[in-house]
């Protein structure tokens, strides 16, 4: 199911906790990445530390795209307080608060300025500002930001936790965005993925089992 | 030791001379300032400007800053350059919410309480008296608390600020108000600057204007501005068009503004563009020369988008190329803003400038600045009435 991304494209991607939203993420910016595409991370829940190494379990070395055609937003950091030493030859942008959705919406920029347009954006997750920010709030945030993402800067995922947001949030996310991938537990806790729908594109909306993609390993 | 005698202005400058001659010095203290857009900005950038450009010339600032811990905001400021860090006092209203201890004087600890917000942020002004006052930002309280308690809390600060002689600067951008709640944000503001950020090309432009409440008061342009490590916010034109028919001087003109300069020129004659990188009055431009000849018009069609003012060169003792001079002009677009450098002014048989202007049909109040482009005489001086034309001072 790993065609090529479309481009000028918004996709959300939908599920539980647990159900594989960061190995299928990682699945599409290692596929955009080998291709020679340029890839911005924006991560609200993970320290960039530990996606390198995770993603390094999924089969994508991060150092060897980092600075050149890979760069993080780091939200995740300065709202742990963590130490923000930069390091070096590993430039992440760094974002302030949670709060600050302007500056999230500026980093986001930035971190296309830098690397060069297109590029593909995979925002992880959007759920997390829903801790910080009125829903209203972020309903123009998440507008302006993938329209100005599609326009100017090619594509974006968004990831989104299943289950934790009311009906009506998760329906307004929907309706924002072209298209809608879902992944699901089923019944004897295999997970499951399904294109929902895609403006603009045929596609099959059926259930499929979520295997790891060829190669690789590192999963349990 | 005795305490050291500031002198304070009555106006607090913003760095950028453009504006603060406009603004007869900087804006009137005390005075409220709202930092206003839409969609996200980078006007946090700006205001910083504004905090540490005080800073730097003597005058103490408050920053209360809900998204960022003060020792993040203080690394981040050092790309200002320099510039005497005691200065600036911060309002942590951001430790609290990571739950680590301010070691700040002053902090709130308590982010959910309006009330305890704007006892801290008083208290401050009142003890410290800043000349400058940033509230980053005012859409935290926004998306947080009722409106009216808001609009309470956003003119208690105002009167604080007042009180103490300062100018305040509300940061805001809006993601939840209706018109009429905006209506009451900006009644309750001196000073509107308005920001706007798009890509284009893969680059962030950033613009603003500023405009004053009061009737009759100011009211700028879009401004396009842009941040340089050390020195800070500084007006940016991406794209100035220097133009005029064949041999009228053009490159001599894109030479003696620029620091750099690359012509593309065949024995003395450009035949690509002539480019330069100007840096005069804190006012930062990229400047395109194109070739007079005719068969170079293709050439127009690839600079004149986005282009942000034209400076029109033609040669002053040369009547028969004028009707050439408003061909090229008429090719870049009747509508931006122009200056004309009658150029070669030294050379005998030289017009004056009311009869260039009656030749040409130039349109009354158009500006005509004289020039001697060899010796640079009166180049910079077209640029500076251009970029106040573009800007909306002048």
């Amino acid at each position: 199911m790993q065609e090529k991304l479309p481009q000028n494209y918004s996709v959300l991607l939908t599920g539980p906790p647990g159900v594989g939203k960061f190995e299928y993420v990682i699945a599409q910016a290692r596929e955009a990445l080998r291709q020679g595409e340029r890839v911005v991370f924006v991560t609200l829940d993970l320290r960039p530390d530990e996606i390198r190494t995770r993603t390094k379990a999924l089969r994508l070395d991060l150092s060897a795209y980092e600075g050149k055609s890979f760069v993080f937003v780091d939200c995740y950091s300065a709202t742990a307080a963590e130490r923000l030493e930069p390091i070096p030859g590993k430039k992440t942008i760094l974002v302030s608060s949670f709060s600050n959705l302007e500056g999230i919406g500026m980093a986001m920029s930035k971190a296309a300025q830098e690397l060069g347009t297109p590029v593909r954006i995979f925002f992880y997750t959007i759920s997390t500002l829903f801790l910080h920010n009125s829903t209203q709030a972020i309903a123009k945030f998440f507008q302006i930001v993938t329209s100005r993402a599609k326009t100017n800067m090619g594509y974006i995922l968004y990831a989104v936790q299943d289950g934790v947001h009311e009906g009506m949030t998760m329906n307004l996310l929907r309706s924002l965005v072209d298209g809608v991938i879902e992944m699901r537990f089923t019944d004897a806790m295999e997970r499951e993925v399904r294109i929902h729908h895609m403006r603009g594109m045929h596609v099959d909306p059926s259930w499929s089992p979520f295997r790891q993609m060829p190669g690789e390993g590192g999963l349990e | 030791m005795s305490a050291q005698a500031v002198h304070l202005p009555d106006r607090a400058r913003t760095g950028i001379p453009i504006l603060d001659e406009r603004l007869q010095g900087g804006f009137p203290r005390p005075s409220t300032l709202l930092f206003f857009s839409e969609k996200p900005t980078e006007k946090r950038l700006f205001a910083e400007h504004f905090a540490i450009e005080g800073a730097k010339g003597g005058e103490t600032c408050l920053y209360v800053d809900f998204y960022r811990a003060p020792q993040l905001a203080r690394r981040e400021f050092t790309r200002f350059g320099s510039f005497p860090q005691d200065r600036i006092t911060f309002v942590d209203a951001t430790s609290s919410q990571l739950l680590v201890p301010s070691s700040e004087a002053y902090h709130i600890d308590d982010v959910s309480d309006l009330l305890e917000i704007l006892a801290v942020i008083e208290r401050a002004i009142d003890e410290r008296r800043p000349s400058r006052v940033i509230i980053d930002s005012m859409e935290f309280l926004a998306d947080r608390f009722s409106k009216d308690d808001v609009f309470q809390g956003w003119r208690r600060l105002i009167d604080a600020a007042r009180r103490a002689g300062s100018v305040i600067c509300l940061l805001f951008i809006n993601w939840t108000y209706r018109d009429r709640e905006l209506n009451t944000i900006r009644a309750m503001s001196d000073f509107i600057l308005e920001f706007q950020s798009s890509m284009r090309g893969g680059i962030i432009r950033n613009t603003m204007r500023v405009s004053q409440l009061e009737a009759g008061g100011i009211k700028t342009n879009w401004i396009p501005y842009t941040f340089r490590d050390f020195a800070g916010v500084t007006v940016y034109f991406p794209r100035i068009l220097v133009t005029g028919p064949f041999n009228a001087g053009k490159s001599t003109v894109v030479q003696t503004l620029s620091e750099k300069a690359v012509s593309i020129d065949r024995m003395g004659t450009t035949v690509a563009f002539d480019y330069g990188n100007v840096n005069v009055m804190g006012i930062e431009a990229e400047v395109f020369g194109t070739p007079g000849q005719e068969r170079f018009e293709f050439i127009f069609k690839i600079f004149a988008r986005e282009v942000n003012g034209v400076l029109l060169v033609v040669d002053a003792t040369r009547p028969q190329d004028f009707e050439r001079a408003r061909h090229m002009l008429a090719l870049v677009g009747p509508k931006l803003p122009y200056v004309v450098l009658a150029n070669k002014t030294d050379l005998p048989g030289a017009l004056p400038s009311e009869e260039i202007a009656r030749q040409m049909g130039l349109a009354e109040g158009t500006p005509i600045v004289r020039t001697v482009a060899t010796r640079g005489e009166g180049v910079r001086e077209a640029l500076l009435v251009l970029a106040e034309m573009i800007i909306g001072v002048r």
